[in-house]
């Protein structure tokens, strides 16, 4: 069990490592931060001095070892461009990114169980028919012009929606939070239904297929033959089993909500770590660049690592030290 | 409290019902520091909040602000500034001389983004609380317009802070913190999300605006920016997409208000190199070392047609390095050289490029307005006269470490003088290039004349007007006839406003919240 645990732990690391390093030898491809840091009044010579001060002119490894020297202590360095640490401005800008994310995986969740659901039972239905054709428009359309189209129809053409921003924010202690105000909730609904549209679609039809699966089942032959109401087959029994392969999906997609967001970001300007990073890149801020890949790749490893163990804890197979005696 | 102060507020600067403003430009002011960094984004936002010893006015002359008035000490050994009495800052304390020494170790230090601009000052003296001499090594007569977004900062405060010099690269209090004494203090800043201004009460001079809070939020995409504007969400956008402006201008809300920019727009030449880098088979030889081969290229390229159709009709041909609304633009050569396909071709026999030749032309993707689409358009100009330019456009991060490791065979640069005057293009990037002497700095292809070094100095220091305009104007002269470079147009600038918003614009591209009222 240990060993199981630790050899995955040690597969991690080594994964985060790993995209550190691809990072780091990609950043000098994005440009170079010094003339956005100086004026246009510079001489050489300051670009010069500014570089070795940065140390810029180091091989992206010794940058990289650096950086990893002072990430282990929790340093993540002072952005280029604010002159501020960078855990200070991750930790300002993580909220939005959140609550963003769990708003539109609750809509993703409910409305595409519900929808897959309604169309199933009614699969020969005008309504399922419909839902089901505008729900390719969810997958096929590209986040930003779903996003770029709801703003000229809700917020220009209809006046209903604000067109961007996270609107007033309340704060509690080192959180701020939308949910509190109206111009906070208002301008939360854009932007989670952009944000959330392709994972509901996915859901939606996921749920659909496997639904009409275990429609055909015959235990649910038989629970019609006792005669149970309709409600109690389709929810009772049916959407229970169906549930399995959705929740795993589900949490695989959570991690990428929340990596996804940089587009959705950036067409609201909603100011979370999505819209630090575009910014980033634009300034070749590489403090606040490396500190946000290695949260996204923290993240995703961190999930990964818990669905292992989850599955070791599930599957009896896997535990490995143990398989000898049988 | 604050409510009184307010409404204090309100009842003495207001002349209609007051207002909240929103504008939203591409480009959050990086720090609120006025010393720490040079750029349009920071010393524009900060024009609101800081204020110097002169200002520009509406038409970027130079006006009194906290001096009240300035002369030349002596034959040129420098300049007296009369400080105004009565001005406080923010915070209240009273602005002195003391503060302007101040400001002037904060914003020379090495440290400091601004230092350039005191490279002629040898010395500044506090003659009296309200009198202060900057003495500069050479006679200087463009010295107060090079100082007018040189921005008091009170002495007192900064110690207090810990904030005597600013801190680009850890920050410090006066990276988030003002205490100017301009028309607009500082209430909220967040950092890429929003800054709030409140007016100042007690400002010295009287305010024209009706504005009681006014918020800034950079919005980095342009469409959602347009659609903010669109929406009512903001009541002014900098810049509109050129490609929006019409249909802006089509919709009764909204107007949009155009000008021209200092940034003018033109191809540099590598004068130095010894061969093309980009050639496929000239690699031998650099053809634009020949003047000829640059008046053919100066022929060669459509203005008119890159503006009607890329600009829109937005912008304006340049013949030199400086548009006419800069002081010291040589009204006499403001013709640029035709276009004359013919020509440029006999020309290209005559330097013995008959045949043409092929080259790198690089181009910043995302800097100047259209930035890419221009260099196409002189790609295919150019080819018209059997010159073969391969493109190759990228964003201006990885643009300008290519320049200075002279990766190139052309180059597109925009440049807008610091000090709206035509020394100043001259200095960067006509002279050559003197690391020592902080010359020639952007002259990256080492465009080298010895008149035109010869020239600058005397420029720089020369008191008599005429005298100065003719050395001026002799040195656009060889600019041209050399073509060191080949200027093409002026960058136009389109903002976006609410029909109710009246404002002025400048070529500065700096938006001034005290010249706006909402009706």
């Amino acid at each position: 069990m240990i060993s199981f645990v630790l050899q995955r732990v040690a597969q991690s690391a080594l994964v985060l490592l790993v995209v550190g390093l691809v990072a780091f030898s990609m950043f000098r491809f994005v440009g170079d931060p010094i003339d956005n840091m100086l004026g246009q009044e510079r001489t050489i010579e300051d670009v010069e001095r500014l570089r070795a001060q940065l140390g810029l002119d180091q091989p992206f490894a010794v940058q990289y070892y650096r950086f990893l020297e002072e990430a282990v202590q929790g340093n993540f360095g002072v952005s280029y461009r604010q002159g501020r640490p960078v855990s200070d401005i991750l930790l300002e800008r993580a909220p939005a990114t959140l609550e963003l994310a769990a708003v539109s995986g609750f809509l993703a969740i409910a409305l595409g169980i519900g929808l897959g659901v309604f169309t199933a039972i009614r699969r020969n239905g005008l309504w399922a028919n419909v839902i089901m054709s505008a729900s390719l428009i969810g997958v096929s359309l590209p986040t930003f012009l779903i996003g770029i189209l709801l703003i000229y129809l809700f917020s220009v053409e209809l006046g209903w929606l604000p067109s961007f921003g996270r609107g007033e924010t309340v704060r509690i202690g080192n959180w701020t939070t939308g949910f509190l105000t109206e111009s906070g909730l208002k301008a939360l609904i854009l932007p989670a239904i952009t944000l959330g549209l392709y994972q509901m679609t996915l859901i939606m039809r996921l749920v659909r297929s496997e639904m009409l699966e275990v429609l055909r089942q015959d235990y649910i032959r038989f629970a019609r033959a006792r005669g149970l109401k309709e409600r109690a087959i389709n929810f009772r029994h049916a959407l229970k089993n169906t549930l399995v392969p959705v929740i795993t999906v589900t949490g695989l997609q959570l991690g990428s909500i929340i990596a996804f967001a940089i587009i959705t970001e950036t067409v609201f300007q909603w100011p979370g770590v999505g819209l630090l990073f575009i910014n980033a890149i634009q300034f070749v801020d590489i403090p606040v660049m490396a500190a946000y890949l290695m949260l996204i790749s923290v993240m995703f490893v961190g999930i990964n690592l818990i669905v292992d163990l989850l599955y070791f804890a599930i599957d009896p197979r896997l535990r490995v030290d143990r398989a000898g005696g049988h | 409290m604050i409510r009184a102060f307010l409404l204090a507020s309100t009842v003495l600067a207001a002349p209609a019902i007051a207002e909240e403003f929103k504008w939203a430009e591409t480009t959050d002011p990086q720090t609120m520091d006025p010393h720490a960094v040079n750029s349009a984004a920071v010393l524009g936002f900060l024009n609101n909040v800081y204020e110097g010893l002169v200002r520009r006015g509406k038409d970027m002359t130079i006006e009194p602000a906290l001096a009240t008035s300035w002369e030349p000490i002596g034959a040129g050994e420098g300049w007296r500034f009369t400080l105004r009495q009565g001005v406080t800052f923010h915070d209240g304390a009273e602005f002195s001389a003391d503060d302007v020494i101040f400001s002037y170790q904060r914003a020379s230090d090495e440290a400091s983004d601004t230092r350039s601009w005191f490279a002629p000052v040898s010395e500044v003296i506090k003659v009296d609380d309200y009198t202060v001499d900057i003495m500069t090594t050479a006679p200087n007569p463009i010295f107060p317009d090079s100082i007018a977004n040189w921005m008091m900062m009170d002495s007192g405060w900064a110690e207090t802070n810990n904030t005597t010099l600013p801190d680009k690269e850890s920050g410090n209090h006066a990276t988030l913190n003002t205490n100017g004494t301009g028309a607009f203090k500082v209430t909220a800043r967040e950092p890429g999300l929003r800054t709030v201004l409140e007016p100042n009460a007690d400002w010295w001079d009287t305010a024209e605006h009706n504005i009681t809070r006014a918020e800034l939020t950079p919005i980095q995409n342009p469409a959602t920016a347009v659609a903010a504007l669109l929406s009512g969400d903001v009541d002014l956008i900098n810049p509109v997409p050129i490609q929006d402006a019409e249909r802006l201008a089509a919709n009764d809300a909204v107007k949009v208000i155009q000008g021209i920019e200092a940034r003018v727009i033109m191809l540099g030449f590598p004068h130095e190199a010894d061969a093309l880098k980009y050639s496929s088979e000239t690699t031998d030889a650099n053809p634009f070392a020949d003047a000829k081969v640059r008046q053919a290229v100066a022929h060669a390229i459509n203005v008119p047609a890159i503006l009607q159709t890329i600009m829109r009709g937005n912008a304006e041909p340049a013949s030199q390095l400086v548009s006419p609304a800069m002081r010291g633009y040589s009204t006499p050569l403001a013709d640029r050289p035709a276009y004359d396909p013919e020509r440029a071709k006999a020309l290209l026999a005559e330097a013995g490029y008959a045949d043409g030749f092929s080259f790198g032309l690089k181009c910043p993707n995302d800097r100047y307005l259209n930035d890419e689409a221009v260099c196409q358009a002189v790609t295919g100009m150019l080819a018209q006269v059997g010159i073969t330019a391969v493109l190759d456009a990228m964003p201006v991060q990885n643009y300008w470490p290519e320049l200075r490791a002279d990766n190139y065979d052309m180059y597109l640069l925009g440049w807008s003088p610091g000090t709206f005057d035509a020394e100043h293009p001259i200095r960067f990037l006509a002279a050559t290039p003197n690391e020592e002497k902080k010359l020639g700095s952007w002259n990256f292809g080492g465009f080298s004349d010895p008149r035109v070094d010869e020239l600058l100095p005397m420029i720089q220091s020369e008191i008599d007007d005429a005298k100065r305009q003719a050395m001026l104007d002799e040195t656009t002269k060889i600019l041209q006839d050399e073509v060191a470079y080949v200027p093409m147009y002026v960058q136009p600038l389109v903002w976006g406003a609410k029909a109710n918003v009246d404002l002025t614009q400048r070529p500065d591209n700096f938006f001034i919240l005290r010249w706006v009222t909402v009706n």
